[in-house]
């Protein structure tokens, strides 16, 4: 699943233009976020406070397995990587 | 009758690549893909070199050689795109290290946040209940991917 600064209703468009099935979570004033250590501080137009491009897999117990944290926004975990990070972990 | 200037043409062709790997980063779905924007601001340079190298000898030898004009025209495009790849190369690495962020071994932050539905989701519940009604275990694992969003 997926989160960003933008409302429910942004990624509600977005899910529908792009077919997409997971979920979509908004985190508007940048709390999580924050707690995870990846603000931009204004990273978004005008100024706004985002998110850094980051993926982290979590098993059953809450335990990180796998992340990846990109240095060029244009570059990002593919999804054979992230689909192969899944499947070591039983 | 005067040579064909192929320094020109070659540093059009790499002209096109460089422009067409600036572009590419953002799709790529293979392995080393993360070497692109390198790709990008290399080629983009030799570009540049190549046009400057196929323009002096046109004026050189004018003569011998065609592509004055052209050359020109390349070397303003080129050096243009170079300095296009070089802001965007720049801009696009500008953004935090993640140094502080969960790293593998550690506990991921829970939280609850609102779906596009307005509901509240936690991190605890999407590992603890199954994603549909139609399965009836938890995943064994939930992918979290931050995104710049703006979309």
């Amino acid at each position: 699943m997926a989160i960003s600064v933008d409302a429910p209703e942004v990624s509600r468009n977005l899910a529908q233009k792009a077919g997409y099935s997971f979920t979509l979570l908004s985190d508007p004033d940048a709390s999580v976020i924050r707690r995870y250590q990846l603000l931009h501080t204004r990273g978004g137009p005008e100024g706004s406070d985002i998110s850094r491009p980051a993926e982290f897999l979590v098993d059953s117990s809450g335990t990180v397995r796998w992340t990846n944290f990109t240095e060029d926004i244009r570059v990002r975990a593919r999804a054979a990587e992230m689909l192969a990070a899944a499947a070591s972990i039983n | 009758m005067r040579q064909r200037n192929w320094f020109l043409w070659a540093g059009a062709l790499v002209l096109v690549l460089a422009f067409v790997l600036g572009v590419l980063p953002f799709i790529a779905q293979f392995p080393g893909q993360g070497a692109l924007p390198w790709l990008d601001l290399l080629l983009s340079i030799l570009a540049v070199v190549l046009v400057i190298l196929g323009l002096r000898l046109a004026i050189r030898e004018p003569q011998r050689y065609r592509g004055k004009a052209v050359g020109w025209v390349f070397t303003a495009v080129s050096s243009l795109l170079l300095v296009f790849s070089c802001l965007a190369f720049y801009g696009a690495r500008q953004i935090p290290r993640a140094n502080a962020a969960p790293h593998v071994g550690q506990k991921a932050p829970d939280f609850e946040l609102k779906d596009t539905t307005g509901r509240n989701i936690s991190l605890a519940q999407l590992l603890a209940e199954p994603l549909e009604a139609s399965q009836n275990s938890p995943p064994k694992a939930v992918l979290l991917v931050f995104y710049r969003g703006y979309w």
